[in-house]
């Protein structure tokens, strides 16, 4: 312990006397353990929201939708329509899926809507079922849901997303009004709560719902569905769930083997999974940056060490003279390199750790603070250290005392 | 029994394709206890000699023993280990650490010290500091000392594992004469203390100091 201390104080007081080359070579070793500890946490933040945006969609979803839609990279398209999806296959795959807890149909169409003379044009109206709120785990906020006994009588009742809401009564309470949603008077009877914008980049609170029955007989005048969403029990389940949906409304929809499916089973996980994907590019590019941070990092030490060997052949051959061996030598410049090193480990730590914590502050990103990503940070820091003095020690050793001594 | 015994010790060196033979065979003995100048004109090989008792360099081919033990055959990793051990350098430059103080650069030998027995260090190298009279300077670093106080830094990292042999290879040659001549008091009260000791000088008064003196000509001992 006490040789160690000496030879940490020497070893100190002679990187003290090459102060710039050395806070360079620190300051890179530095840069690389904090773009490391941002990149990670930031990765670990978004990866976290994305998980908040799937629970804000509603655990465990699958969607159905009419028509067979395809993924193109990055963006779903529907390619081809279908007026196959009806109300009794919410009520099959309920039936038929053991591992289906709740399914709600759903569909959209845009109509102007009016209450006294403020007229909101295209406004999304949704035409659902009443458990709708317990599916996608979208609750009402003032009011209330309409319930299946509405549903079933086409009352004519709208709940309102919370944007609508506020467009149309600003300060007002708009519960017990009537609006005009195309010429049909609706009663308002609820307001959801505030969702924002939902994985699917749709605005969830700028649109009103109505019970499905009232949208298709005296909005569309129509028979079929959309889209209809689906809970399974528990997310090991999905899989299995929306195989036998597919089974289920293959036989329903009278589709032979090799015949192409008229409607398209989504996980809510496929949608994550495009999320993922820029993530993952993000962890790409943080990585490549932080790997030329350390390079460069260790290109320093290696440049300081070397420099301090050469400028140090007195030293090398004094400890030579007075009985250290080939491996002290080595041994001494190895751990001069890792205290550079860990030097700018800890404080690259540090301030990676602050770095993030300002990020998350000022994006409102979630938090998340990764140790492993801290661990890994410090301890490449230490390595790149000592890869690095490798080569200046091994030079050091060839040092002969006899001709530093005499000269 | 002597302290070193050399046999028909040669070395020599390439000076490009040119072999030069420095040390033409060698065979002193000296023994513990003394105090010995070696004299010479420069080239006459003064210094590789003492490289090679002091185990900094081996000769090309004869024999020497240290203590009974044959050196000859030695690592390179024993080697350091016997120059730990027995030998005490002392310097015409000092060669003191300049970043280090002068209590670190005494402490130096002891960081390779492999026995276990080394105690206190400390306490020794405080002790060394007062026998040679800085031990109100072990926090000043080299620079700030003057040539004389530097050498007897030397003189106490020199001593601090006790080495049976001090070689000091033109210790006086950087000095003014009166600090030369405590120099050389402290080196001889060295040798009263019985240390074998081994000066490096062409200065007559320093030789006086010797109860012995070597001569060397060209490679060889000439009495």
């Amino acid at each position: 312990m006490r040789r160690i201390t000496l030879n940490l104080s020497i070893a100190l007081r002679s990187l003290y006397s090459f102060k710039l080359r050395t806070s360079l070579a620190v300051l890179g070793v530095l840069l690389g353990t904090l773009s490391l500890i941002v990149v990670s946490n930031l990765t670990g933040s978004l990866v976290k929201q994305g998980e908040k945006e799937l629970e804000k969609l509603g655990k465990n979803l699958l969607l159905v939708q009419s028509g067979t839609v395809i993924r193109f990279g990055m963006r779903t398209r529907l390619i081809s329509t279908a007026d196959t999806l009806k109300i009794a296959d919410v009520q099959a795959i309920l039936d038929h899926s053991p591992h289906v807890s709740m399914a709600a149909p759903s569909s959209t169409r845009t109509f102007p809507i009016r209450y006294e003379n403020i007229v909101l044009r295209n406004t999304v109206v949704t035409g659902t079922s009443s458990n709708f709120t317990h599916v996608r785990n979208f609750q009402v906020e003032r009011g209330r849901f309409f319930t299946e006994e509405e549903d079933r009588q086409l009352e004519r009742v709208v709940v309102l997303g919370s944007r609508v809401a506020q467009r149309l009564f600003g300060a007002q309470d708009p519960l017990g009004k009537h609006i005009l949603i195309w010429r049909v008077p609706c009663q308002v009877i609820g307001v959801m709560e505030e969702k924002g914008v939902d994985i699917s980049n749709v605005d969830q609170d700028d649109q009103v719902f109505v019970p499905m029955g009232t949208f298709l007989r005296r909005f569309v005048n129509q028979q079929h569905v959309a889209n209809i969403y689906v809970q399974t029990m528990e997310s090991d389940s999905m899989m299995v769930a929306k195989s036998q949906i597919e089974a289920i409304l293959r036989d329903r929809h009278n589709i032979q083997p090799g015949q192409q499916d008229d409607f398209t089973v989504i996980d809510s996980r496929d949608l994550l999974e495009l999320k993922t994907q820029t993530t993952s590019m993000i962890t790409l590019l943080g990585r490549i940056a932080a790997t030329i941070s350390f390079l460069i990092g260790a290109m320093g030490i290696l440049s300081i060490m070397i420099l301090i060997v050469n400028e140090r052949k007195g030293e090398i051959g004094i400890r030579r003279a007075v009985g250290s061996r080939r491996r002290d030598i080595v041994l001494q410049f190895l751990l001069e390199s890792s205290f550079i090193a860990l030097m700018g480990g800890m404080v690259g730590v540090l301030l990676g750790l602050a770095t993030s914590l300002i990020i998350f502050y000022f994006s409102g990103l979630p938090l998340s603070i990764s140790p492993l990503a801290l661990l890994v940070a410090f301890c490449s820091s230490v390595l790149v250290g000592i890869l690095a003095g490798l080569y200046p020690s091994q030079k050091a050793t060839t040092i002969q005392p006899i001709n530093i001594l005499n000269s | 029994m002597p302290l070193c015994i050399l046999r028909n010790i040669r070395k020599s060196f390439f000076i490009g394709q040119e072999e030069v033979e420095i040390l033409k065979g060698i065979s002193l003995a000296i023994d513990e206890g003394e105090f010995v100048a070696l004299m010479g004109p420069s080239g006459s090989g003064k210094t590789t000699l003492m490289n090679i008792i002091g185990c900094l360099d081996v000769p090309s081919s004869g024999e020497y023993i240290f203590a009974g033990q044959k050196v000859s055959g030695l690592t390179d990793d024993e080697l350091s280990i016997f120059r730990n051990e027995h030998m005490g350098f002392v310097f015409q430059n000092f060669h003191l650490l300049p970043y280090a103080t002068v209590l670190e650069n005494v402490l130096l030998p002891t960081l390779y010290v492999s026995r276990k027995k080394d105690s206190e260090p400390l306490k020794r190298a405080r002790d060394l500091l007062k026998l040679v009279g800085l031990e109100d300077r072990e926090r000043f670093k080299p620079s700030q000392l003057s040539g004389g106080q530097q050498q007897r830094v030397a003189i106490a990292r020199a001593l601090i594992n006790d080495p049976r042999l001090i070689l000091a290879d033109e210790p006086t040659g950087q000095l003014d004469s009166s600090t030369a001549r405590e120099i050389m008091d402290l080196l001889q009260s060295m040798g009263h203390g019985g240390k074998t000791v081994l000066v490096i000088t062409h200065d007559w008064e320093t030789a006086a100091y010797a109860n012995r003196k070597i001569h060397m000509q060209d490679g060889l001992v000439s009495g």
